[in-house]
């Protein structure tokens, strides 16, 4: 599903990632982990494209998209969901909104695009903010709606940043349990987080990366 | 494509909400210049026919013998244009002729309409010097030679410089509004650079991205068109009103100058919206 060969990253001579070789299969479920300013954040940039490499090569579901051209890549970034950091709401629009537009730029009807919405944001616990705005939402609530976002089109690859950074420890096992369960269905699911609590809950292929490199690769904890 | 089309109004009509102001001046200063050429191009079709409108050569009328058999005519005005290379001969059929007469004195339309009227052969001659046509009246075949009226000549003069400052007028002030499309979407690209990342990030194609902002340019458009739609059909016909109290024919619009109006004021700023995109999308996003 992901294949990283000899990736580097620079940043004004700055190095991020230094000739980084990775693979993940499909299906797999990964923790990325590292201290802060290890380049986790960029490597999951890479992954969905929206920086290209310094060198090296970038291939995600059977496609280099380090060449890819920009006309491409909505293509490919349908066939991820992405959980960002930052939410990455659009704050215009209210959930429910949030979420059936990206069904919508999907090719998703209206109706069908409305259920599955409601679906998804009764699993998060949401379903009575889905008419509220992003700005009147809690931190951890917009957390959950950016899950929610990034679930609801079942994408083949998951690529979430930091996603219980903004929840308690209870919602952040439950989500770390939903997104196991979309692993069971087959999704592949890369998890950056600096937190070891959430890496010892769940048995899974741990890469610790250190100065732009893998430092370790293997279960957690080693 | 549907579902685009269906989101670009949809935020395209928000934005145009949000900058109420700004969309209304785009229309007006885009639909004055258009209404203004519309009616420029109006009173140059009107004019035509009955000024010299060309400002190059002089063109000088040659009335002929109307017993000249239309055999002998043709075989005449062939050795007209050898004999003068530099001479663009030109027959006005008599039909042409009835229009311009009636025109001018619109009285005489039921006369020319009733099919009484014998008009003799009139022919046009295009020259850079026109005292070398006085030279026909000697001829046997020829009736009268005159020069254009002089009320020709000035409607020309007059129409041309009219022309010339409308023309000025309207490119300055489309100009104008061009750059403000472009300044305005180049504004809201900045403005929703947010969205547009997040956007793009999620997998909208540029289509549903540019959606908006085209359909937001474009309403203004539309609006500038029907205005200067209005404009034009409201000012030519007051002029048309003055010229029939004048004694002179009404004037009407053709439909290819409406149609023409309504497309400017559609695609010029959807253009510069276009171009403002390509060049400053990737500058104002992340991704």
């Amino acid at each position: 599903m992901i294949r990283l060969r000899s990736v580097s990253k620079e940043y004004e001579r700055r190095t991020i990632l230094d000739a980084l070789d990775l693979q993940v299969d499909a299906g797999e479920f990964v923790f990325l982990t590292g201290p802060s300013g290890a380049g986790k954040t960029t490597l999951l940039r890479l992954l969905y494209a929206a920086e290209r490499p310094t060198e090296g090569e970038v291939w995600v579901a059977g496609r280099r998209i380090d060449e890819m051209g920009r006309k491409r890549l909505p293509l490919l970034r349908r066939k991820i969901g992405v959980i960002f950091q930052d939410f990455k709401l659009l704050r215009r629009k209210t959930v429910l909104e949030n979420i059936t537009f990206v069904l919508r730029i999907h090719g998703i009807a209206p109706r069908e695009a409305h259920r599955r919405a409601m679906k998804v944001l009764r699993r998060l616990g949401l379903q009575h903010r889905q008419a509220a705005f992003p700005d009147a939402l809690s931190g951890g609530e917009q957390q959950r709606v950016a899950i929610a976002r990034a679930l609801a089109y079942q994408p083949r690859l998951i690529l979430a940043d930091e996603p219980t950074g903004n929840l308690d420890a209870d919602l952040a096992s439950e989500l770390l349990s939903l997104l196991c369960d979309i692993n069971y269905q087959g999704a592949t699911v890369l998890v950056a987080t600096h937190d070891h609590a959430i890496l010892e809950s769940i048995p899974a292929r741990t890469l610790v990366l250190h100065q732009g490199q893998i430092h370790y690769d293997g279960m957690w904890p080693p | 494509m549907a579902a685009v089309i269906r989101h670009a109004v949809a935020e395209g009509l928000v934005v145009l909400r949000e900058r109420a102001a700004v969309s209304l001046i785009l229309a007006l200063v885009l639909g004055v210049p258009i209404a203004l050429a519309g009616v420029g191009l109006t009173l140059h079709r009107w004019l035509g026919p009955v000024a010299d409108l060309s400002g190059q050569k002089s063109s000088v009328a040659v009335l002929l013998h109307p017993k000249l058999e239309p055999g002998e005519r043709r075989r005449w005005i062939a050795g007209l244009s050898t004999d003068h290379p530099d001479w663009t001969v030109s027959e006005v059929s008599s039909g042409e002729l009835a229009e311009r007469l009636q025109r001018w004195f619109p009285y005489l339309g039921d006369l020319m309409e009733s099919g009484d009227a014998t008009l003799p052969p009139l022919i046009e001659i295009l020259t850079d010097n026109p005292d070398s046509v006085t030279e026909l009246r000697d001829r046997s075949e020829v009736l009268a030679v005159g020069p254009r009226s002089s009320i020709q000549q000035t409607l020309g003069q007059v129409a041309r410089r009219l022309a010339l400052i409308v023309g000025v007028i309207s490119f300055v002030l489309l100009a104008g509004s061009i750059l403000l499309a472009a300044v305005w979407v180049h504004l809201e690209l900045y403005r929703h650079a947010d969205e547009v990342t997040i956007m793009r990030l999620v997998g909208a194609t540029e289509g549903t991205v540019r959606g908006p902002f085209l359909v937001a340019v474009a309403i203004p458009g539309l609006v500038a068109g029907v205005l200067s739609v209005v404009g034009t059909v409201a000012t030519v016909s007051g002029l048309s009103k003055l010229s029939s109290a004048l004694g002179m024919s009404a004037m009407t619009i053709p439909p290819s100058v409406l149609v023409l109006q309504l497309t400017t004021a559609v695609i010029l700023p959807l253009l510069a919206a276009v171009i403002t995109f390509a060049r400053h999308a990737a500058d104002a996003t992340e991704s």
